[in-house]
C-alpha cells in the first residue's frame, strides 16, 4: 500500500481522490457523462480503494511545498540561464578571438581599409581596451537604469530600436501563427472528419504529403511567393512592411512548413482520442460529431502547445531569410547584423528580449496546457492517448526510398565538381536529367554526391537529440527553463557562441546544431509524459506495486518514444538546413562540397531563372522527409500485407479491449476496468 | 463546464491593434509641390551610424545629391570645380581655393568661415574620415570668399582628396554639442535630408535655392533593401524608379532597357601571399598567373557584365589603358608538382565564391592542390591581413575616398601598406609608388602611376580577374539618372520620374 501512495504522489502531483474530481476529469463535456462516469467509477473500481482521508490531506500539503518549491528554484535556474547567456554574449568577441574594433569598422563601412590608426580610435570610442568584465558591468548598470546601452555601429541607443523590431517580429509571428493553425487544420482536417464519424478503422495513414511541407525551406516559399505571386502576379505587394497587406506572404511562408509540421504531430494523436471511451459513449448518445472533433482536439492540443510556443518564440529571433526576401526590419535580421558586427549592446539587448519572451511564452502556453487538461493532470484520470491500431504498413515508404535512393545512385555516376562555365544554368536534358547550376556542374551529380555527407550528418545530429531529447524530457522541471533559454537564441547566434567557445573545428556546426536540435523533442517529450503519468492504466500499474523504475522502462518510455522518434524524423530536413546556414560564418561545409543546404543556398540567387538548380535539393530533402514519417508508420512487406488487412478489418478503435492487445498487462486491466458496469 | 479555448483568441484579437504600431512608417509621396514627381530609389546600403557625415553614410548622402565638396571628381578622374569655382596651388603645401556663391540648406552663406570650419572638423573626426587618413590639413578662410587650406606634407593631390564625400561643406549647425554631426538640412546639395526612418528609409525634399538651379524632381524617396533580390524585384513591382547595384545572378530579369551598365572603378583580384606558403616563390605565383583564364570568369560568372582583367585598374580610369606598359621583371612559370595551397574569399558579393570555385578548377588543372574557405567578408579579412592564406580572392575599390589612384597603390602594395593582402615587400615597388606620389603634374602623374602598375605586376603578386561593371535598374520613365564610375553620385538636378502623376 505504501508503494501505491508513493506512486500516486509522483503522478499526480498531490491529487485529489475525490469522485467529483474524478469525474470532472474523465468527462470533457457534459453530455458524455454517460460513458464517462463509467469510465470514472471503473477506475474508482480499479483503484480507488488504496486512499483514505488523511493521507489524502498530507498529499495535498505536501503537494502545495511542492509548487513553491518548484517555482523558486525554476525561476533562479532561469535567471541564471539568461544571466550566463547574456556573459558569454558580453565575452564572445574575447573568447573568438575576432577583434571587434575590426569587425565594427567594416560594419560601419565596408570598403575602410583597416589601418591600426583607425582600429585605434574605434577601441578608444567604445572602451575595448577596459575589457570584457567592464563593459559587461557598465551595460548590466545601465539596464538597472532602464538604459540598454548604444549601438558600437551606429551609436544610437539601443532600447528603442530592439523593442521597435521586436514588435515587427511579433507581429510576423501572429501572422505566421494564423497561416500554421489553418495549416495545421486542413492537414489534421481528414482525421478529425472521419474520427468525429467514427469511420477512422482500417484508413491507411502518413501519407506524408504533409511531411513534403513540412520539409520545406523557408526561404524557397519565400523566393517562389514573392517571385510568383508579388512580382509577376502582382496580387500581394512582396517588399516591405506597412500593413495588413504585407503581412500575407512572408507568413504563409513561416506558418506553413510549421504548420505542416505541427498538423502531422496532431494528427498522429487524434485517432487515440477518438478511439476513448468517452469518444464512443457521445458517439452511442447521438452527439453531433462536431462537438466530438472539438473535444477530441481538446484532448490531442496540450501535448503540441509547448512546440507550439517554442515555433513562435523560435520564429521572432530566427526568421532571417524571410525577412531579408521581404525587405522585413525585424529582429532576427537585428541581431544578425549585431552578431557578425559584434555589436554587443544590440546583441544582448536583442537576446535578453527574446530570452523574456521564451520565458512569457512557455509560461503563458504551460498555463494554457494546465486549463485544457487541468483537472484531469491533477487527478490522475486521463486515459491513455494511443493509437489503439498502429498505422496499417503501407507501400508509400518503398516508392519514396526507392525514387531518393535511384536519384543518389543516378548522381553517384557523374562528377559533381566538374565546372564548365560555359553550361551555366541549362534547362534539364538528357545529358543533364536534372540542369546544370550557376556554374556549369550537373545539378543531379550534385544531389547524389551530397546525399552521403549530408544524411550521415543530419542523421546523426537527429539521433543525438532524439536521445538528449527524451532524457531532458524525463526531467521537465531541469530542462524547461533550458530549453526555453536555448530556443530563442538565434541560430546564427548559437553557431558564434559554439564556435567561440569549441573553436571552429570540423565539428563545430554539427555540435552547434545539436545543442539546440534537441529542443523541440524535450519538449515534446516533457508534454507526453505529463498526460501519460495521468493515465489511468498507469495509476493501476502503481497500484499494483510498480516501481518507478518498471513505470518508466515498461510504460512511460514505450508510451513516449514512437511519436516523439517521428517528430524526429519530421525534423531531420530542418537539421540539414541549420547545418548549412552556418556555412555563412565560415562554419560547416564549404563550396564546392555539394552538401543539400550549402546547394540550397548557393542556388537561391537563381531560383527564378534556373528553378530545376534550387528545385532539386529541395526535392531531395522533402523526399526524405516523407520517407521518414511513411517509414515510421510500417513498411509494406508481403507478410505485413495480410496482418495489416486483418487487423485493419477486424479490429477498429471502436473495439479497445481488443487494442490492448499492443500493449497487455496494466492497460488490460483499466480497460478491462473500464468497461466493466 | 467551463470552455477556455477561446479566450487566448478573444486576447489575441484584442492585442492586434496594439500591433499595428509595429507596421513600418511608410513614405508618404504627397510632398510633390510645384512640378516633377518624387522619385523613389531603392538603395543597397543602409546608413551604418546614423548619416555621420564621415564614414560610409558620407557615400550615401553624396549618392543621393544631399552633400557636395569642394571640389568632385570628372569622367576622367580628375578634380572639378564643385563649391570652389577655382584653385591655385600657392606653394607644395598651400592651396587656394575660391568659393562659388552658394547658400546652405538651412538659409545660412556659404562663407569661407563655415568652409574652414567644417574642414576642421572633419579632420577631428574619430575614427578619421578615410580621406584624411595618414594626412592632415588646415584651412583658414582668406577675404571674403576665399579658403586657404595648408597640408603637413607636399600633397600633389589635394584637389583629388577633397573631393570626397567625407569632406563635405556643412553649416555651423551641423555642429552641436558633443561629437554628433547632422546633415539634416545643413548641407548645400540640390536635395535636403528631412527625416530618415532607421535604417530603412529617408526622406529628401528639394532644395529650392540650389546654386546649380532647381532639380527636375520634387524630393526622393530612398530605401535601403540589402537583399540584392529584393531590390531587383522593388524596381520590377514598380515600387522604385531606381534600384542601385542590381546583382549579376538579377539582370536577366530585368526587361530590356531597364539595366543600365557603368565600367566602375572596383576590380577583383587574386592576392597571392608573397611572405609565406607555396607563393614565396616567384615561379609558382607565375605559374598560378599563366593557369588563369580570366575571359571565362567575365563572360560566364559575371555574363558579361565586366571586363577581363587588364590591371590593378580598369576603364573606369579612362586614361590608363593608352599608357599601360608590360609588366617588368616577371619570372619564369615553374611547375606546381602538386603543391597545396588555401584559397579564401568572401560571400558577401555572391559572385566572389563563384569566382573562387571557377580559380579552383583552373589551379588544379595546372597542378595545385586547392583547399577553398568562404567566410562573411569582416570575419576573414583580419585572417587575410595576417597571411593565413597562400591566396585571397576580394573585390577592391581602387578610387579610395582619397580619389588619387596612387593611393590604393601605396596601401595595398608597399612595405608598411595598411591593406597589402599580398603581404608584398618590394623595394622597387616602393621606389616606384613614391615617385607617383611626388610627381604633381596631371600627365606625368598618371605615367607614373602606370609604371608603378606595371611593377607590381612584374611579382606576379597580384592577378587581376576583372573589372566589374555596376548595373543600375532604372524604371521606364525616369531621366537623367548619374551613372558614375566611382560610385559617388547617383541623383542630380536632372533625374526625375518623367511625366508620371
Amino acid at each position: 500500500m505504501r508503494k501505491t501512495e508513493d506512486g500516486g504522489r509522483d503522478a499526480g502531483g498531490g491529487g485529489r481522490s475525490t469522485a467529483g474530481g474524478t469525474r470532472d476529469a474523465g468527462s470533457d463535456e457534459r453530455n458524455t457523462a454517460g460513458g464517462a462516469r463509467d469510465a470514472g467509477s471503473g477506475w474508482r473500481k480499479a483503484a480507488g480503494g488504496a486512499r483514505d482521508a488523511r493521507s489524502s490531506r498530507r498529499r495535498t500539503a505536501r503537494g502545495v511545498r511542492r509548487l513553491g518549491r518548484a517555482g523558486g528554484p525554476a525561476l533562479l535556474w532561469r535567471v541564471v540561464l539568461a544571466t550566463a547567456l547574456l556573459c558569454l554574449i558580453g565575452l564572445l568577441p574575447w573568447l573568438s578571438r575576432t577583434d571587434p574594433a575590426l569587425t565594427v569598422l567594416k560594419a560601419r563601412s565596408a570598403e575602410r581599409t583597416p589601418a591600426p590608426e583607425a582600429l585605434a580610435a574605434v577601441r578608444t570610442q567604445l572602451g575595448l581596451d577596459h575589457g570584457p568584465l567592464h563593459l559587461l558591468g557598465q551595460w548590466t548598470g545601465g539596464l538597472l537604469r532602464g538604459d540598454a546601452g548604444q549601438s558600437w555601429i551606429s551609436g544610437e541607443a539601443v532600447l528603442p530600436s530592439v523593442a521597435q523590431s521586436l514588435g515587427v517580429s511579433l507581429l510576423l509571428m501572429s501572422g505566421a501563427l494564423v497561416v500554421a493553425v489553418l495549416t495545421a487544420g486542413a492537414v489534421c482536417a481528414r482525421t478529425l472528419w472521419l474520427g468525429s464519424r467514427r469511420r477512422l478503422s482500417g484508413r491507411r495513414r502518413a501519407r506524408g504529403g504533409a511531411a513534403i511541407f513540412a520539409a520545406l525551406p523557408e526561404f524557397l516559399t519565400a523566393s517562389v511567393l514573392a517571385t510568383v505571386i508579388g512580382v509577376h502576379l502582382g496580387w500581394l505587394p512582396a517588399l516591405g512592411w506597412y500593413g495588413p497587406q504585407w503581412m500575407v506572404l512572408p507568413s504563409v511562408s513561416l506558418g506553413l512548413p510549421a504548420g505542416a509540421l505541427l498538423g502531422r504531430l496532431l494528427d498522429d494523436l487524434l485517432p487515440g482520442a477518438y478511439a476513448e471511451p468517452w469518444a464512443r459513449a457521445a458517439a452511442a448518445r447521438g452527439i453531433p460529431g462536431g462537438r466530438v472533433a472539438r473535444q477530441a482536439l481538446r484532448r490531442c492540443v496540450p501535448a503540441l502547445l509547448p512546440n507550439l510556443g517554442l515555433f513562435l518564440v523560435g520564429l521572432t529571433g530566427g526568421a532571417v531569410a524571410v525577412e531579408q526576401i521581404f525587405d522585413i526590419p525585424g529582429l532576427g535580421r537585428t541581431t544578425l547584423q549585431a552578431a557578425v558586427a559584434q555589436d554587443l549592446p544590440v546583441l544582448q539587448a536583442g537576446t535578453l528580449a527574446l530570452v523574456l519572451l521564451a520565458a512569457v511564452a512557455g509560461g503563458l502556453f504551460r498555463i494554457a496546457a494546465r486549463l485544457t487538461t487541468g483537472p484531469a493532470l491533477r487527478d490522475g484520470a486521463l486515459p491513455t492517448l494511443h493509437s489503439p491500431v498502429p498505422p496499417a504498413p503501407s507501400r508509400l515508404p518503398l516508392l519514396y526510398g526507392g525514387l531518393l535512393l535511384g536519384v543518389i545512385l543516378l548522381g553517384l555516376a557523374r562528377d559533381p565538381l566538374a565546372l564548365d562555365t560555359a553550361a551555366r544554368l541549362q534547362a534539364p536534358s538528357s545529358a543533364h536529367l536534372f540542369g546544370t547550376d550557376a556554374l556549369g556542374r550537373d545539378v543531379l551529380a550534385r544531389v547524389g554526391h551530397g546525399a552521403l555527407h549530408t544524411l550521415a550528418l543530419a542523421v546523426g545530429i537527429s539521433a543525438f537529440a532524439l536521445v538528449a531529447g527524451v532524457l531532458l524530457g524525463l526531467v521537465p522541471r531541469f530542462s524547461g527553463p533550458l530549453l526555453d533559454t536555448l530556443n530563442a537564441i538565434p541560430p546564427t547566434l548559437a553557431g558564434l557562441v559554439v564556435a567561440g567557445v569549441a573553436g571552429s573545428g570540423a565539428a563545430t556546426p554539427a555540435i552547434a546544431v545539436a545543442a539546440v536540435a534537441w529542443v523541440p523533442l524535450a519538449a515534446h517529450t516533457a508534454a507526453l509524459l505529463l498526460q501519460e503519468r495521468a493515465t489511468l492504466h498507469l495509476t493501476a500499474t502503481r497500484s499494483l506495486g510498480a516501481g518507478r523504475f518498471h513505470q518508466l522502462r515498461r510504460h512511460l518510455l514505450p508510451a513516449v518514444l514512437v511519436p516523439v522518434t517521428r517528430h524526429a524524423l519530421l525534423r531531420l530536413p530542418s537539421v540539414a538546413l541549420a547545418l548549412a546556414a552556418l556555412g555563412f560564418l565560415g562554419l560547416g561545409a564549404q563550396p564546392p562540397s555539394p552538401e543539400w543546404g550549402l546547394l540550397l543556398a548557393e542556388n537561391q540567387p537563381y531560383a527564378e531563372r534556373a528553378p530545376w538548380a534550387l528545385l532539386a535539393p529541395a526535392a531531395a530533402l522533402a523526399l526524405l522527409g516523407a520517407l521518414a514519417v511513411t517509414a515510421a508508420g510500417g513498411v509494406w512487406t508481403p507478410r505485413s500485407s495480410r496482418r495489416g488487412l486483418g487487423r485493419g478489418r477486424g479490429l477498429g478503435p471502436d473495439e479497445p479491449p481488443r487494442a490492448a492487445e499492443a500493449r497487455p498487462a496494466a492497460r488490460e486491466l483499466v480497460t478491462a476496468g473500464t468497461t466493466a458496469r | 463546464m467551463r470552455s477556455v479555448r477561446p479566450r487566448p483568441l478573444i486576447a489575441g484579437l484584442l492585442v492586434a491593434p496594439l500591433l499595428t504600431g509595429c507596421f513600418a512608417a511608410k513614405n508618404d509621396s504627397s510632398g510633390g509641390t510645384a512640378g516633377g514627381a518624387r522619385l523613389k530609389v531603392a538603395l543597397a546600403f543602409p546608413p551604418s551610424e546614423n548619416f555621420s557625415p564621415y564614414g560610409a553614410d558620407a557615400t550615401l548622402l553624396s549618392r543621393l545629391g544631399v552633400t557636395e565638396g569642394l571640389t568632385k571628381l570628372d569622367a576622367n578622374g580628375t578634380a572639378a570645380p564643385s563649391l570652389a569655382a577655382s584653385w591655385q596651388q600657392e606653394n607644395d603645401r598651400s592651396w587656394l581655393f575660391t568659393l562659388r556663391q552658394a547658400d546652405f540648406q538651412d538659409g545660412s552663406r556659404v562663407t569661407p568661415a563655415a568652409v574652414a570650419s567644417a574642414l576642421t572638423h572633419a579632420g577631428k573626426a574619430k575614427p578619421v574620415t578615410a580621406a584624411l587618413s595618414g594626412a592632415s590639413l588646415t584651412a583658414e578662410p582668406v577675404g571674403k570668399d576665399r579658403v586657404r587650406i595648408t597640408t603637413a606634407d607636399p600633397d600633389p593631390a589635394l584637389p583629388l582628396r577633397l573631393s570626397s564625400p567625407g569632406l563635405a561643406v556643412l553649416s555651423a549647425k551641423a555642429y552641436g554639442k558633443g561629437d554628433k554631426v547632422s546633415p539634416v538640412g545643413t548641407a548645400t546639395g540640390p536635395f535636403e535630408l528631412t527625416k530618415s526612418t532607421g535604417a530603412s528609409a529617408a526622406t529628401l525634399d528639394r532644395f529650392d535655392d540650389y546654386w546649380g538651379g532647381l532639380a527636375r524632381a520634387s524630393g526622393v524617396d530612398a530605401r535601403f533593401i540589402a537583399d540584392g533580390t529584393a531590390r531587383t524585384n522593388a524596381l520590377r513591382t514598380g515600387d522604385v524608379d531606381i534600384a542601385e547595384a542590381v546583382p549579376v545572378s538579377q539582370a536577366a530579369s530585368l526587361d530590356k532597357g531597364h539595366a543600365r551598365e557603368t565600367a566602375t572603378a572596383r576590380t577583383t583580384a587574386l592576392q597571392l601571399n608573397t611572405e609565406k606558403g607555396a607563393f614565396k616563390d616567384p615561379g609558382l605565383r607565375a605559374a598560378a598567373r599563366a593557369a588563369i583564364d580570366t575571359s571565362a570568369l567575365a563572360k560566364d560568372v559575371y555574363e558579361g557584365h565586366a571586363d577581363t582583367g587588364k590591371g590593378i585598374f580598369g576603364p573606369a580610369l579612362n586614361w590608363a589603358d593608352g599608357k599601360r606598359t608590360e609588366p617588368k621583371g616577371r619570372a619564369k612559370p615553374k611547375a606546381p608538382g602538386g603543391q597545396t595551397i588555401t584559397l579564401g574569399t568572401y560571400d558577401n558579393r555572391p559572385e566572389l565564391p563563384e569566382v573562387a570555385q571557377v580559380l579552383k578548377q583552373q589551379l588544379q588543372k595546372a597542378g595545385f592542390k586547392v583547399k577553398l574557405e568562404v567566410r562573411e567578408s569582416s570575419r576573414i579579412e583580419g585572417d587575410a591581413l595576417e597571411g593565413k592564406f597562400d591566396a585571397f580572392v576580394g573585390a577592391r575599390n581602387t578610387m579610395l575616398d582619397t580619389g588619387d589612384p596612387v593611393s590604393v597603390l601605396a596601401s595595398d602594395y608597399t612595405c608598411d601598406g595598411s591593406y597589402n593582402l599580398s603581404l608584398l615587400c618590394d623595394s622597387s615597388v616602393d621606389k616606384a609608388v613614391e615617385k607617383a606620389e611626388n610627381t604633381a603634374d596631371t600627365a606625368k602623374r598618371q605615367d607614373a602611376t602606370m609604371a608603378a602598375e606595371a611593377r607590381i605586376l612584374g611579382t606576379d603578386a597580384v592577378v587581376p580577374l576583372v573589372h566589374q561593371r555596376i548595373i543600375t535598374g532604372v524604371g521606364g520613365s525616369v531621366r537623367g539618372e548619374i551613372l558614375d564610375p566611382y560610385e559617388r553620385t547617383l541623383i542630380g538636378t536632372g533625374t526625375g520620374a518623367g511625366t508620371r502623376r
